[in-house]
């Protein structure tokens, strides 16, 4: 990590400033308790500040470098007691050095300053420890900042990828027999094939376009929906009925992209595919508080042993509502005698609800 | 020569529309009768004594397997569905060909003229098949319903309501909530064939479905046998004790 002493402007000066505070607490001290001239007082804070505020600026590395992850602790306090003792050394014994022997030549002044040398010292190894204190502070708390930015993108990453996993897959086993019932009506009815050609295509290309949106108007989704279930009722006949119920308002509702069509298809398949007799799947729309509620339900066979990977379209709806909205239980179904419903809930935006 | 007498069985009018539409090109051929599900399908074999079959897999109630498995003397058979998962499982049962829906006439003549061939020269189809393509398909899953036929009914038991299998000479006994059927299997089948974190084979004459067991009791010295639920008492042999002992 760069230093923020040197890189950044301000902090600079507000250590710059802080070291002007001490400077003058210095400088207080000096004259009050130790009766030192003003002028040789305020040489002496000079001297002696200025310095440390050079070296301070270079005890960024000791920390840096020291940092916890990587070293024992045994060995980071060493490392630093060594650290402050020569930089305390250093610092007074050069303060030492330029006062008396460049600045002031005042014997009874250099006596006081040879007898205080020992405190001065130990104030330094302080200064050396607060600012190495306040480093140690400065570096975990960018850290951490970093690691919480880390975070939330990793989590934009994570969910983006989940709801790509969690996307509809057209079932290759739909496009086969649609185009083994278009085959057929080609023989028999050309007419109702090239409708049949006609649907699979606005089917297919309104899946594929909306699977990479990840909003749409519940109309659009209504269609869509629709036009799979006309496809699968030219192959299964009078075997399915649909209805629908949809309150005003609800149309122009966003909700997710393909939210719809793997309710219908379920459906199908548990119902139309498993049972001998006419199915009826029926779509409610509906506001409920602050939810647009959806439900589907069908009629099926009780008799017939459900068939593996059950509830696979379902759980993926689940999970995608999950993390588009953060709420549990956004999709609920049910069986019921011979009924099986499922319930779906989006969340309104707020200002919606407001103005209703 | 009387001409061969064939039934297409599928759920979906225009899957066998397309069937009906081929076979007008084939003098050899007459069409017996359309069935729409597996029931009609297995009435129409046992009465018509159709010699040749084309058969939809995926139906509701019981699919094309199933069917074949209660059928006593099959027809020259010819698969015809979207799935192509199944194709192993298809010669398995000695069909003759497995038509990827949807076809050409090209590819439906083909498996016609083998089937008229096989009929014709009454060869017994293909090689019993079973032991050369082994059932390993895994994508395929564990059973999750038994069709069995007895006395002209036949059922379907879900093997949720199973309670236990029993080995009887040819047969296998299955013991289930609504009632005992026989079904022409071995015991390693279903031992293959029903998830064994459901069902674990005890003995070599008992699988027990672990969920209708109460307890697991000493019988005698160093032997053991599973109480039911029911108050059934089965016998456990000391490797059935074994995988019991891990589970419990």
């Amino acid at each position: 990590m760069v230093n923020p002493y040197i890189r950044n402007r301000k902090i600079f000066t507000l250590y710059a400033l802080l070291w002007g505070i001490i400077a003058a607490a210095h400088f207080s001290i000096v004259v009050f308790a130790l009766g030192v001239n003003l002028t040789f007082a305020a040489i002496e804070a000079v001297v002696f500040n200025t310095m440390y505020l050079a070296i301070g600026v270079s005890l960024w590395y000791t920390a840096s470098y020291n940092s916890i992850e990587n070293y024992s602790p045994a060995k980071i306090v060493t490392n630093h007691f060594s650290a402050a003792v020569i930089t305390s050394a250093l610092w007074v014994g050069g303060s030492y050095f330029l006062l008396t022997s460049l600045i002031i030549s005042d014997k009874p002044y250099k006596d006081l300053l040879y007898h205080s040398i020992i405190w001065r010292f130990l104030i330094g190894i302080l200064f050396y420890s607060v600012i190495t204190a306040i480093n140690y502070v400065i570096i975990y708390y960018n850290s951490f900042q970093n690691k919480l930015l880390r975070e939330a993108e990793l989590n934009t990453y994570v969910k983006e990828a989940e709801l790509k996993s969690l996307k509809y897959q057209i079932n290759p086993h739909f496009i086969f027999n649609s185009l083994n019932s278009i085959s057929s009506l080609t023989m028999t009815n050309p007419d109702k094939a090239r409708e049949m050609t006609i649907k699979l295509s606005q089917f297919l290309r309104s899946t594929l376009s909306k699977n990479e949106k990840q909003k749409s108007r519940l109309t659009e989704e209504i269609a869509n929906a629709k036009l799979y279930l006309e496809i699968e009722k030219v192959r299964f006949e009078e075997r399915l009925e649909f209805e629908e119920t949809i309150e005003k308002y609800c149309s122009e509702i966003e909700v997710p992209s393909m939210i719809l069509q793997p309710l219908f298809e379920n459906a199908v398949k548990h119902g139309v595919y498993e049972s001998i007799d006419k199915v009826v799947i029926s779509l409610k729309c509906s506001l409920e508080k602050e939810y647009l509620r959806l439900t589907v339900t069908n009629n099926f066979d009780p008799e017939s042993v459900s068939s593996k990977g059950e509830g696979i379209g379902l759980k993926n709806i689940k999970s995608r509502l999950k993390l588009i909205y953060n709420q549990e239980n956004l999709l609920v179904s049910k069986k019921e005698n011979n009924r099986f419903t499922v319930d779906i809930f989006i969340p309104l935006p707020q200002r919606k609800v407001e103005n209703e | 020569m009387s001409k061969i007498k064939a039934v297409i069985i599928d759920d979906e009018k225009l899957g066998r529309d397309i069937i009906k539409n081929y076979l007008v090109r084939f003098d050899v051929i007459e069409l017996a009768a359309e069935c729409s599900n597996g029931f009609e399908g297995i009435k129409a074999i046992n009465d018509l004594k159709p010699d040749l079959i084309f058969l939809d897999i995926q139906m509701p109630k019981i699919s094309g397997f199933e069917m074949l498995e209660i059928i006593e003397e099959p027809p020259v058979i010819i698969f015809t569905t979207a799935f192509d998962q199944y194709a192993l499982k298809a010669f398995e049962v000695n069909a003759t060909d497995y038509l990827l829906k949807p076809f050409s006439p090209e590819r439906f003549t083909e498996a016609v003229n083998k089937a008229v061939k096989q009929i014709e020269i009454k060869e017994p189809f293909a090689v019993k098949a079973e032991a050369l393509v082994k059932t390993n398909d895994e994508r395929e899953g564990y059973l999750d319903r038994i069709v069995v036929k007895m006395n002209q009914k036949i059922s379907i038991i879900p093997v949720s309501e199973i309670s236990y299998l029993e080995a009887q000479d040819d047969y296998v006994m299955i013991h289930s909530a609504q009632g005992r059927f026989l079904k022409q299997k071995t015991m390693r089948f279903f031992e293959e064939h029903l998830d064994p974190k459901e069902f674990v084979r005890i003995h070599r004459t008992h699988i027990v479905k672990l969920d209708k067991v109460k307890q697991i009791e000493l019988f005698e010295k160093e032997s053991y046998r599973v109480i039911l639920h029911s108050g059934e008492k089965l016998p456990v042999s000391k490797s059935g004790y074994q995988k019991l002992k891990e589970i419990f």
